[in-house]
């Protein structure tokens, strides 16, 4: 993302040329179509061109001088076109990681050197996240120091970028800003656990949840496949909470990272904080999960676990790059009959990743399950 | 709820749609719908248990011509909450669109906008829709005659070796009004 602001907020400062759309096509391939009369437009496309080289992220850039009207009306570039966010005058920082725990870790770190705040965050595919802080330039710089310096101690920093003044053009490639309604809330620590798939985070949130006194905050799906899981609570309880999530993690799946951050500041919390609570009534029975890298293979293993055991079907759960997921209900012994079947019927179509069971679930995890 | 239910998973689009013409046009088995994954894409049959296997057959031989990864599997008598998993649920109340279809399939967005412009201008074709279902994997899918779309085709292919990773075309000349249901923006 950032090679690409870099790139079209270049084009923008140099010639006359509008923006049509934008489109992403996962694992973190983006595409910006502009326009303008020919002669601009082939400039515009040799200043990106450049620039998206120099930050070694070029994949193709073209020029088509006199599109067929209305021809490349209906492709995806176009929804959402002209629906502009105001972009403002303060400069502009983005720090951009592969996977969540190293950007909320940053962006802790950001906001506690120096007078920015959080314009949004999203993801671009291939665990891909990005956060944008604004203020006046000397402090985006300070900010994206230290939010790099801090982000490389607990996992990868993909790119960070500074733009002093950064063109209004580019407003369709910016993240929504915070969801916040105002109710920033405060937090001893902030514990946050990065799982691939989506079994290994809930069995690491049940560890979380079981161990220490926490709060599960919420459930992110951070793209690539990879699921985050956010307590809060006191610094020893989310730090025990966190030891026992890793352990719970990796008995379930697989665990990419984790990191603890004492005292976030309240916009970090209202930034990555959620309130999204399910309905939990009526569900105390044992839950059983199973992740595979396939649709025909979970189907399969979901049709046998229901006709083998008696066990419900509750839902089912999609976090990107091949990896699917579905629950089902029942008592702990037909539960664990029932993974047993799934797992081999799973393994005879496609990759299993996970058959996980977890006996008694706490209301304090069933309310933030996503599926 | 028929008493067979048949799958075939592919990576991306361009298999599933040859995929599911045949397995249809085969054994006159519905087209129930399909979903994506993020890379690879499942379509889901439903009929009998001896059309679901003859559809099955020839949707996965169809499938193999453009992509590698292809797995297919009946269920017979299947549970219902197997339904759940048709995200893309086929809508016929629409208007039946008509035409030869023309697949071109790649990694990366920016070479289909070029590849359409051109042969919208190359032949009497119309950009019918574009999906991506993530891992990059991009689908052109244009409506004309047979012989247009035939024309089409080729300039399409030009003008994406010249740019990003193409993976593979396919022309359907007589596709089901249920494909283009399916499929369709």
């Amino acid at each position: 993302m950032t090679a690409l602001v870099a790139a079209l907020d270049a084009m923008l400062k140099t010639v006359d040329v509008r923006v049509l759309g934008r489109h992403g096509v996962g694992s973190g391939w983006l595409t910006v179509v502009i326009e303008g009369v020919v002669s601009d437009v082939e400039a515009a496309i040799r200043i990106g061109r450049s620039e998206a080289e120099n930050h070694g992220e070029l994949i193709s850039a073209d020029v088509i001088a006199g599109p067929a009207p209305g021809a490349l009306a209906s492709m995806p570039h176009m929804a959402g076109a002209g629906t502009s966010k105001p972009v403002g005058s303060l400069a502009m920082g983005i720090l951009e990681t592969r996977g969540m725990v190293p950007l909320i870790r940053g962006a802790d770190a950001m906001i506690k050197s120096a007078p920015v705040h959080v314009a949004g965050w999203t993801s671009i595919g291939g665990a891909l996240v990005h956060l944008v802080v604004r203020g006046d330039i000397s402090s985006v710089q300070t900010a994206l120091q230290a939010g790099r310096a801090c982000a490389d101690e607990v996992g990868e920093v993909y790119a960070t970028l500074a733009i002093p003044s950064p063109e209004a053009g580019i407003a369709p490639l910016l993240p929504d800003p915070p969801n916040s309604d105002g109710r920033e809330e405060d937090a001893g620590a902030l514990g946050i656990l990065e799982t691939t798939g989506y079994v290994s985070a809930v069995g690491g949130s049940d560890a979380m949840v079981k161990a220490a006194d926490v709060d599960l905050v919420r459930l992110v799906i951070a793209s690539g496949g990879r699921v985050d899981a956010l307590v809060k609570g006191d610094l020893d309880a989310v730090q025990a909470a966190v030891e026992a999530g890793i352990d719970g993690a990796q008995e379930a799946g697989e665990l990419n990272a984790s990191c603890v951050v004492s005292r976030p500041s309240s916009e970090i919390m209202a930034c990555f904080g959620g309130n999204t609570v399910r309905n939990t009534s009526g569900l105390h029975q044992a839950m059983g999960l199973i992740e595979t890298r396939s649709t025909v293979a979970l189907v399969k293993a979901v049709d046998q676990m229901l006709k083998s055991a008696d066990v419900e079907y509750e839902g089912r759960y999609k976090v990107g790059y091949f990896l699917t997921a579905s629950v089902v209900r029942g008592d702990v012994g037909a539960v664990r009959a029932a993974l047993n079947v799934g797992a081999g019927e799973a393994e005879r179509y496609g990759e299993l990743v996970s058959a996980h069971l977890i006996p008694h679930p706490y209301p304090a995890l069933e309310e933030r399950l996503i599926h | 709820m028929s008493a067979a239910i048949g799958m075939i998973e592919v990576e991306g689009v361009a298999g599933i749609i040859l995929a599911s013409d045949a397995a249809c046009k085969a054994a006159g088995v519905d087209l129930l719908g399909w979903e994506s994954i993020g890379g690879f894409t499942t379509v889901f049959l439903g009929g009998s248990i001896s059309r679901v296997a003859t559809a099955l057959k020839s949707g996965e031989e169809a499938a193999r011509e453009v992509a590698g990864h292809v797995v297919a599997a009946p269920m017979t008598h299947p549970e219902p909450a197997c339904r759940e998993y048709v995200s893309n649920e086929i809508a016929t109340e629409r208007r039946t669109p008509t035409g030869a279809l023309g697949l071109i399939e790649t990694r990366g967005y920016g070479a289909h906008v070029t590849a359409n412009d051109n042969m919208v201008k190359a032949a009497d074709v119309r950009v019918f829709n574009v999906l991506t279902v993530h891992n990059r994997v991009v689908c052109s899918l244009i409506l004309g005659d047979v012989a247009s779309v035939t024309e089409a085709l080729p300039v399409g292919r030009a003008s994406i070796e010249t740019g990003e990773n193409f993976l593979g075309a396919a022309l359907i000349p007589k596709p089901l009004p249920d494909v283009l249901w399916a499929f369709g923006p």
